[in-house]
C-alpha cells in the first residue's frame, strides 16, 4: 500500500489556497457553537447572507439538525459600509433585549465590520457595563474556520461570562471539550454519551453544549471544576489552556472519542486516574457496560461470520473527515473489527502546531501496517489521494461526506457520512461513540453494506 | 427603462425598480400606492395614492444576500465552473448547492455529480494585500481541473470593500486561456434584497452567454425561464405546436445561448424577468406580458398571449378547452376537500401573488399573505405584469399583507394574527419551520413551477391535503416548546409593532 507523507500546504498561497468542495464554514460559522448552548442567543454584525449561510449549511442540509434560528444581525447594506455600522448594531442590541429573552446574548461580528473597522467590543462592552449578560465573540469570517471560532466564542464566555472565581475547586467536576456541534452532524448524541459514560464513573459533568447541557449557569461553573477534560485531536487545547492559564486547571488531553469497548474502557480509566476516582466504581461501571456491549458483539459476530449471509463484507477504510471523527471511526475499524487502514485524509486544515500530534495517534492505531495519514481539504486533491491508493485485493469502505459520494461509486464501495456536509442522513439523537453509539455505527455500516448488495 | 448591459454590473433592483422589503397594509393599498411610479424617490409619475414608502423597523435578523442566488443560479448551469471570491464562509453554499444540483439533476435525468465550483479561500493577508493573486490561481486551477466551458467569477462582501478587480483578472485569462470568463458582481450589502441575485446572473448570461448572432427565428421556439424543477411547460405547450426552452433552474448552455433565436419568452415568475425583458431589448424577441399562468382564467389568457404572438391562434381555444374538462372533475374534489379551510401564503413577490391566485380558486379562505420583497414596477414597464394588481382585481384584496424580508420576529406576528389552518411558503428561510412550531402545517415548495396552469391547481390543491394530517405532530411540539420571544411579542399580532409608522 502505498504511503506519502503528510502532505504540507503548498507554500504559494500561505496555507489557504482555494478550495473545492469546502468542508467547513468560516469563523463566524461558530455562530453554531453559541446556538448550541441552551439558553444562549446569538446576534451577528455582518452582512445579510452570512449567519444563514453558516447555519443553513452546518445544520439545515447537514444532517437535518434543525435548531433554533432566529438570529438578529444587522444585515449590513451600503449605508452600514459606507458611514459605519456600530450605531445599527447598537440599534439591533437594544431591539433584541426588548423582544427577545435569553440567559446570554453573544455577539458575533463577520468580515464587514473588521474591514470597515466599527469598534464592535465597546458597543458590547456597554450593555455589559449595564448588567446585560452579554459578550462579543470577533469572528471575522476571513480569519479562520468554524473550529478556530468556536475556540474563540468560548473564550469570549469564559472571559466575559463565566464567574471570576477566586475559591477552592469542586472536586469531581469536569469541564468537557470535544466534538465540534453542528460540524459533526452525530454531536448531539455523542455528547449525551460522552455525559453518561462521566457520570457513570463518577464524575460531574460541564457537558458545555447540547440537550444536556445546563446551558449559561453551567459556563458560570466553568472556573470551579476540577480539570479540563480536552478529548478531541486538537479542539479545545486551546481553551484548556487559557483556563490552565486563567485559574490554574489542570487538563487531561485524550486525542481519540473512544468508539466500542476496548477504546472506552480506556478512556474512562484514563480519566478515572488523572481526576484521583474510586476505581472499584470505574470498573464495576465498565463491566456492567460491557456485558451489554458484548452480548450484542456476540449476536452480531454471527453476521460478521457470514455464517448466514453472502455479503462481500468491506476490508479495507478509506476515511475523509475531520480528525476528530477520522481518527474515532479509524481506531474502531481497525482495533475492533479488524479492516485494514488504508488512506486516511483529514479534512479541517488543523493548526501546524498540532498536526505532529495528530499523525502520532494515527500512527499508533495498528502494528501490522502504518496507517497512511494525510492533510488535504480541496476535494479535488482527496479524491486524487484516494483514486492513488492501492486497494489491490481489498473491498474498500468509505467514511466521508456528501462529496464522497462519487468517489464511493467509483470505488464501487459503500459510503458512510459522517461529516459535513451530511446530506444524505437524517440525525436526531444518533450516536456512534462510546459503548451504545458504537453498536449504531455498526448498525449504519453493514446495514448500507446488505442494502448496496441486495438494492443496488 | 433600458437595461444597461454595457456594464458588468447589473443595476440592483431598488435603482431600477423601486423595490421596498418593508411594509405593512392591505393588498389593494399596496397595489394602488405602487401603480407603476417607481418608489418612493421618485413619486408623481405615475398613478400612487401617495408614496411607496418603507417602513423601518429596529429590529432585524439574518436573511439572505444575492450572492447567494448569483451563485446557485451559476453553479447549476452545466458545463461550468464558479469561482467565488471571497473567504470561505461564503462557500458554505456549496454544500447545499450539491445537493440541489443532485436533485435536480437525477429528477430532469442528466447524470448525478458534485457541481464544480471553487473558493477562492481569502484570508486575513489577501484582505491586506488584495486577493486578486489568488483568483488568478483558481481560475487557472477550475480551467487545469475542468475544462469547462465557461467560468463565472462571482465577487464578495469583502472583495467589494477591498476593491479586487475581478473584470480585468478575468479579461486577461479569458484572452490567455480562450475561456468564457462571466464576472458575476453580487457583493450582499450591495442590495437590501437578496432577489437582486436573480438580476447578477441573468445580467451575465445576456451579457456573455446568448448568442450575439443567431442565424434565424425558430418560429417554434419559446423560452420559458423558471426557477427549477420539473418541466411542467411542455405539456401545456407542446399541443400548441411549440418547443420549450427551459432556461434557468439548471441550464445546459446551448439553451441559453439560443434563446436569442426563439420566438418569444415566457416568465414563471415576474422576479426573473430581467432576462426577458433583455432578450426583448437586445434581440427582439418579445416577452409575453399576460398575468401568470395561476389558475384557469389566468392559465387561458397566457396560452391566448403565447398563441397570439406565435400565430398558433387557431389551436388554442381548443387547447383550452381541454385541458379545463381534463382537470374539472378533480377540481371539483378538491374544491369540496378544501372548503372552509384557511391558508397563509409567504413567497417573493409575484410567486406569493401567483400561489394567493391558486388558493383562492380552490375555494381557501386567505385574508393574510406574507411577501419577501415588493417590486411596484417589472423592467418592462408595462402594466399587464402588475400582478399584485391582477390578483387584487381577479380575486378581491387581501386585507393582510406584510412585505418583509424573511424576518422570524414578523412572521411570528403575522401568524398569530391570520391564526390559519395551514401555511403554503416557499422553502427557504425561516417562515416553514416557524409555521410547524406553532403547530401549523406546512406546505413548503421547493419546485416552484407546483402551482402553475391548470395542473398547478392540483398539484398544490393534492399537497395541501397531503399535510394537513400532520396537524397532530406539530401541534404536538406546539405544545412542548417555544421561542425566544419575551411575552408580549409572543402575544403581538402586528409585524411591525416595533416600527416608527411610514410617512
Amino acid at each position: 500500500m502505498t504511503s506519502l507523507s503528510p502532505n504540507p500546504a503548498p507554500a504559494s498561497c500561505g496555507g489557504s489556497c482555494p478550495l473545492e468542495q469546502v468542508r467547513y464554514a468560516c469563523t463566524l460559522g461558530a455562530i453554531t457553537s453559541v446556538i448550541a448552548i441552551p439558553g444562549a442567543q446569538p446576534i451577528t454584525h455582518c452582512g445579510p447572507g452570512c449567519a444563514s449561510k453558516q447555519f443553513h449549511a452546518l445544520s439545515g442540509i447537514s444532517g437535518y439538525q434543525g435548531g433554533e434560528f432566529q438570529v438578529p444581525s444587522t444585515n449590513m447594506g451600503n449605508r452600514e459600509v459606507i458611514f459605519g455600522g456600530a450605531d445599527r448594531l447598537d440599534t439591533v442590541i437594544g431591539a433584541t433585549l426588548k423582544v427577545m429573552e435569553a440567559d446570554l446574548f453573544v455577539v458575533l461580528s463577520g468580515c464587514v465590520p473588521a474591514l470597515i473597522g466599527d469598534d464592535v467590543a465597546s458597543v458590547v462592552s456597554g450593555y455589559r457595563k449595564r448588567g446585560v449578560p452579554i459578550v462579543f465573540a470577533e469572528t471575522n469570517g476571513y480569519q479562520g474556520n468554524n473550529f478556530t471560532g468556536h475556540e474563540i466564542v468560548a473564550r469570549a464566555i469564559i472571559d466575559q461570562y463565566a464567574d471570576d472565581y477566586a475559591g477552592p475547586v469542586q472536586p469531581g467536576l469536569v469541564n468537557v471539550w470535544s466534538l465540534l456541534p453542528y460540524q459533526n452532524p452525530f454531536w448531539r448524541g455523542d455528547l449525551e454519551e460522552i455525559q453518561r459514560l462521566l457520570d457513570g464513573i463518577g464524575l460531574e459533568v460541564n457537558i458545555l453544549f447540547g440537550h444536556s447541557s445546563r446551558g449559561a449557569e453551567e459556563w458560570r461553573q466553568v472556573p470551579r471544576a476540577q480539570f479540563n477534560l480536552v478529548l478531541s485531536p486538537w479542539l479545545g487545547l486551546e481553551t484548556a489552556r487559557h483556563l490552565e492559564q486563567k485559574y490554574g486547571q489542570p487538563f487531561l488531553h485524550i486525542p481519540t472519542v473512544p468508539i466500542g469497548a476496548r477504546e472506552t474502557g480506556r478512556f474512562l480509566r484514563a480519566v478515572a486516574d488523572f481526576a484521583g476516582l474510586d476505581r472499584d466504581r470505574v470498573e464495576r461501571f465498565i463491566a456492567a457496560e460491557e456485558r451489554r456491549y458484548y452480548l450484542y458483539l456476540r449476536d452480531f459476530s454471527a453476521f460478521y461470520a457470514g455464517c448466514t449471509s453472502q455479503y462481500q463484507l468491506p476490508s479495507a477504510l478509506v476515511v475523509v473527515s475531520d480528525s476528530a471523527y477520522n481518527l474515532a471511526v479509524s481506531a474502531f475499524m481497525i482495533d475492533q473489527l479488524g479492516l485494514v487502514p488504508a488512506c486516511h485524509i483529514i479534512t479541517e486544515n488543523p493548526p501546524e502546531a498540532e498536526r505532529a500530534g495528530i499523525v502520532a495517534a494515527f500512527r499508533a492505531l495498528s502494528d501490522d501496517s502504518e496507517v497512511p495519514v494525510y492533510f488535504a481539504e480541496d476535494g479535488y486533491e482527496i479524491d486524487r489521494i484516494v483514486r492513488a491508493t492501492d486497494l489491490t485485493g481489498h473491498l474498500p469502505i468509505v467514511f466521508g461526506t456528501t462529496w464522497e459520494d462519487e468517489l464511493a461509486k467509483a470505488l464501487d464501495a459503500p459510503l458512510i457520512e459522517i461529516g459535513y456536509p451530511c446530506t444524505d442522513e437524517v440525525v436526531l439523537s444518533r450516536s456512534y461513540i462510546g459503548y451504545r453509539g458504537a453498536l449504531h455505527l455498526i448498525e449504519r455500516i453493514y446495514t448500507t453494506v446488505v442494502r448496496a448488495e441486495t438494492m443496488g | 427603462m433600458t437595461l444597461n448591459l454595457k456594464h458588468p454590473e447589473a443595476e440592483t433592483r431598488e435603482q431600477r425598480l423601486g423595490t421596498i422589503t418593508q411594509w405593512e397594509g392591505c393588498a389593494s393599498d399596496l397595489a394602488r400606492d405602487s401603480a407603476f411610479t417607481s418608489g418612493c424617490g421618485k413619486a408623481g409619475r405615475g398613478a400612487g395614492g401617495k408614496r411607496l414608502c418603507e417602513q423601518d423597523s429596529p429590529l432585524s435578523q439574518a436573511s439572505m444576500c444575492a450572492e447567494c442566488i448569483a451563485v446557485t443560479n451559476a453553479t447549476i448551469i452545466q458545463d461550468s465552473v464558479v469561482i467565488q471570491h471571497s473567504p470561505i464562509g461564503c462557500a458554505a453554499s456549496q454544500s447545499f448547492t450539491c445537493r440541489y444540483y443532485r436533485d435536480l439533476a437525477a429528477r430532469r435525468g442528466w447524470e448525478v455529480k458534485n457541481p464544480q465550483s471553487i473558493c477562492t479561500n481569502l484570508t486575513e493577508r489577501d484582505m491586506v494585500f488584495g486577493g486578486v493573486g489568488k483568483l488568478e490561481q483558481a481560475i487557472r486551477t477550475a480551467w487545469a481541473r475542468h475544462r469547462p466551458k465557461v467560468i463565472f467569477v462571482a465577487s464578495s462582501c469583502s472583495t467589494g470593500i477591498i476593491g479586487d478587480d475581478i473584470d480585468s483578472t478575468a479579461q486577461a485569462l479569458e484572452a490567455e486561456l480562450g475561456v468564457t470568463i462571466v464576472t458575476l458582481h453580487c457583493e450582499g450589502f450591495k442590495s437590501k434584497h437578496w432577489s437582486s441575485g436573480w438580476d447578477v446572473i441573468e445580467h451575465g448570461i445576456l451579457r456573455r452567454l446568448v448568442r450575439k448572432d443567431p442565424p434565424a427565428r425558430q418560429a417554434d421556439l419559446i423560452n420559458v425561464i423558471h426557477l427549477g424543477g420539473p418541466d411542467v411547460f411542455s405539456p401545456l405547450l407542446e399541443p400548441l405546436g411549440l418547443r420549450v426552452n427551459l432556461v434557468m433552474g439548471g441550464s445546459p448552455l446551448d439553451r441559453l445561448a439560443r434563446m436569442s433565436e426563439a420566438t418569444a419568452t415566457a416568465t414563471m415568475c415576474f422576479v426573473l424577468s430581467y432576462l426577458a425583458t433583455g432578450l426583448e431589448q437586445e434581440y427582439g424577441v418579445p416577452e409575453v406580458k399576460a398575468p401568470l399562468p395561476y389558475g384557469q382564467d389566468a392559465t387561458d389568457e397566457w396560452l391566448r398571449d403565447i398563441a397570439r404572438m406565435t400565430g398558433r391562434e387557431d389551436r388554442v381555444e381548443a387547447l383550452i378547452a381541454r385541458e379545463r374538462a381534463r382537470v374539472a372533475p378533480e377540481l371539483a374534489r378538491l374544491r369540496r376537500a378544501l372548503a372552509g379551510k384557511r391558508g397563509f401564503v409567504a413567497a417573493g413577490a409575484a410567486f406569493a401573488h401567483g400561489l394567493l391566485a391558486d388558493l383562492r380558486e380552490l375555494g381557501v379562505t386567505v385574508d393574510a399573505a406574507y411577501s419577501f420583497h415588493h417590486d411596484p414596477s417589472t423592467d418592462s414597464g408595462d402594466p399587464r405584469q402588475d400582478s399584485l394588481s391582477h390578483l387584487v382585481e381577479t380575486w378581491g384584496d387581501v386585507a393582510h399583507f406584510t412585505v418583509s424580508p424573511d424576518q422570524h420576529f414578523q412572521a411570528h406576528a403575522a401568524l398569530q394574527r391570520a391564526k390559519p389552518d395551514f401555511v403554503i411558503c416557499r422553502h427557504t428561510g425561516s417562515i416553514a419551520a416557524l409555521a410547524g412550531r406553532l403547530g401549523i402545517p406546512v406546505l413548503p415548495i421547493f419546485y416552484s413551477n407546483d402551482g402553475l396552469g391548470y395542473d398547478g391547481l392540483i398539484t398544490i390543491g393534492r399537497a395541501i391535503l397531503r399535510i394537513l394530517p400532520r396537524r397532530r405532530f406539530y401541534q404536538d411540539v406546539a405544545a412542548h416548546s417555544s421561542f425566544p420571544y419575551q411575552r408580549w411579542w409572543k402575544d403581538e399580532t402586528n409585524p411591525y409593532a416595533l416600527s416608527i409608522p411610514a410617512v
